[in-house]
């Protein structure tokens, strides 16, 4: 059972694969299966930010609406005439920074994670649609590059060797689950706990930015919804991956990958096999709970006594 | 001693607790009036107060929900459904009754399931709520296949026509609510639920089914706030009170509802959503455009919750 738990996205995957080939051929085309990698880079770089922040026991609900005020910058400053280097630099800068406000409103007011970054959705979105005027816009071809298969996975790859060498390699990571397992433990035996606290809502902004590119360079356009529900694809996904809810537990790779493939062949899946569009808010939620449940039982079994 | 002297005589110049949110709302109001002398206009009062009504229903159920140290984040998909699953009653058997009866009878089953899910699976609150909130506007949305269902009974039109009784529907809830509260063998498992639930637990309380409650009641009233909205609109509608969610929670934590359970009150509530409905009403009024009016929103919320997590380390 505990085993079965374990490798529970994996299974998903699988079972998606097959139901989904079967309902339709085309899905298990080598052409298809690349597509799905190229689209799931961005939920795959999203959840690796998101995973540093559940590490933690905390949670960031305003993700989509970075990536949306990052895409906007970008778009504005693409528009102006900048290069797209500069754009670049400046989605990282813009996610980096609004993650710092996030993480300063947790660490120095103490408010709840999920409080703080609830409001930080609506203000972030509304910023966003200021700054865009509520308009869509049209990005230059340039930026179509960060679509293409070779390097939407190339930088996906790259972030999540990095995040999971950070995270198994370095003393930063271990302080990181240490801090996770328990708050009040790590503090007495000298970790800066607010300073690791403020630390993973800025990579998880700064992810965002990144997850934004990728986004930008397959759709090639910022459109008002741009961003939305992004948050809870990046939650399942990392939660799906075997990271917890609760802290201290889980990790970037297979866990966050699997997990971000799964959502991502879900998606697509439903669009091939023609589903009514009403229903996927259904299904997406479904499965959303269903990792959520999952996490819950894993927790069950591995602590073994109940904590309130 | 004089420094005691000094303290209570500080003290008696203090605001009452209860009515401080009532005091912010009228400063509110005066600063408003001052910037926009359309606010205190006749028809304007009416309209403020035509949208405080099913705000402060639904705050009021919030604040059920954060007292046992949860949250729901479900309540505009809650509305949603109820009002899709009303219309169609009504539509098909053409009584108000059985129609309103459908509505109550959905937004109590509703907050069963969230209670259920956080209470028993013991998954947490903002998460089971959050993809709630998804999964039954999404379902409203499919089930009537994005469209308004018109043609309801007049009888239930009615209601929504009629301010007395929508505000007088208001005054009851916040009446009962307070008794239930303050009152009785419900309340006070409940406040002892949220405050602290190992001692809670510790002392023979049902904390499940004291949690599972505080979400039925938060259900009912969305269902209650669903009526009122369906009927002054006329129609069933899959994205009734889409734009709410925000209001509901900024009403209750600018109350003084805390996020970590355990500290409630009908008054704190009733003064946040006047706050919401007149800061709304007001910004719109002076032409701000609706991002703008979320971005201010969102900031009082994170202002309130600050305030918030002071009062807490300050006790």
């Amino acid at each position: 059972m505990k085993r079965l738990l374990d490798h529970a996205s994996l299974l998903l995957l699988a079972l998606a694969v097959l139901v989904f080939g079967l309902m339709e051929p085309r899905f298990w085309s080598w052409n298809n299966l690349t597509n799905l990698l190229t689209q799931s880079s961005s939920a795959m770089v999203a959840a690796t930010g998101m995973t540093f922040v559940l590490l933690t026991a905390g949670v960031d609900l305003s993700l989509g609406a970075i990536m949306f005020l990052c895409a906007a910058v970008a778009g504005k400053l693409a528009l102006a005439g900048h290069p797209v280097g500069l754009c670049v630099a400046a989605m990282l800068v813009c996610g980096a920074m609004c993650g710092a406000v996030n993480a300063s409103a947790i660490v120095w007011l103490r408010v709840l994670p999920f409080v703080v970054t609830l409001a930080t959705l609506y203000l972030g979105r509304g910023l966003a649609l200021s700054v865009t005027e509520t308009r869509a816009m049209n990005l230059p071809e340039a930026f179509l590059t960060f679509g293409r298969p070779a390097c939407a996975i190339a930088i996906a790859a790259a972030v999540v060797i990095a995040a999971e060498v950070t995270l198994r390699v370095t003393v930063y990571g271990r302080h990181l689950y240490a801090l996770g397992a328990g708050r009040r433990i790590a503090e007495y035996a000298g970790l800066p706990a607010r300073r690791l606290t403020f630390s993973v809502y800025v990579v998880c902004g700064a992810c965002a930015g990144l997850a934004a590119l990728l986004t930008l360079g397959q759709l090639g356009a910022v459109s008002p919804k741009f961003g939305e529900n992004r948050e809870f694809t990046a939650i399942a996904a990392a939660v799906l991956g075997g990271t917890s809810l609760f802290g201290g537990r889980g990790g970037v790779f297979p866990g966050a990958v699997l997990g971000a493939l799964l959502m991502q062949s879900i998606e697509s899946g439903l669009v091939m096999v023609n589903a009514d569009p009403y229903l996927y808010p259904m299904i997406m939620a479904a499965a959303i709970f269903a990792a959520v449940l999952l996490d819950a039982r894993r927790r069950a079994t591995q602590d073994g006594h109940y904590r309130e | 001693m004089t420094e005691h002297a000094a303290k209570s005589s500080v003290r008696t110049l203090r605001v009452p607790e209860n009515y401080r949110g009532l005091v912010a709302c009228a400063i509110l109001f005066g600063v408003m009036a001052i910037l926009t002398r359309d606010v205190a206009a006749a028809g304007n009062l009416r309209s403020i107060g035509s949208s405080v009504v099913p705000l402060f229903l639904l705050a009021l159920g919030q604040m059920t929900v954060m007292i046992s140290g949860g949250i729901d984040l479900s309540v505009t998909g809650t509305m949603a459904l109820v009002s899709v699953a009303g219309a169609v009653v009504m539509r098909e058997t053409g009584s108000a009754f059985a129609g309103v009866t459908a509505m109550l009878t959905a937004g109590a089953g509703v907050g069963m399931l969230n209670g259920g899910a956080v209470a028993w699976l013991r998954l947490p609150p903002f998460m089971v709520t959050l993809t709630s909130q998804m999964f039954l506007s999404g379902m409203a949305v499919w089930a009537v296949q994005s469209k308004n269902i018109g043609g309801l009974p007049a009888g239930f039109m009615g209601l929504g026509k009629e301010v007395p009784i929508a505000a007088g529907a208001a005054v009851v809830c916040g009446i009962v609510g307070h008794l239930l509260l303050r009152r009785s063998v419900w309340g006070r498992q409940l406040f002892a639920a949220g405050f602290n639930a190992e001692t809670a637990r510790f002392s023979g309380l049902p904390v499940p089914w004291v949690r599972i409650r505080s979400y039925v009641a938060s259900g009912l009233l969305a269902a209650v706030a669903a009526v009122i909205l369906t009927a002054r609109l006329e129609t069933g509608s899959p994205v009734l009170g889409q734009r709410m969610l925000l209001d509901v929670i900024g009403a209750a934590v600018l109350g003084g509802v805390s996020l970590r359970g355990g500290r409630g009150h009908v008054l704190w509530v009733l003064g946040g959503a006047l706050f919401f409905a007149i800061l709304d009403n007001a910004l719109n009024l002076l032409g701000l455009s609706h991002f703008r009016i979320m971005m201010v929103k969102g900031g009082v919320i994170l202002a309130a919750a600050a305030l918030d997590a002071w009062r807490i380390k300050a006790r």
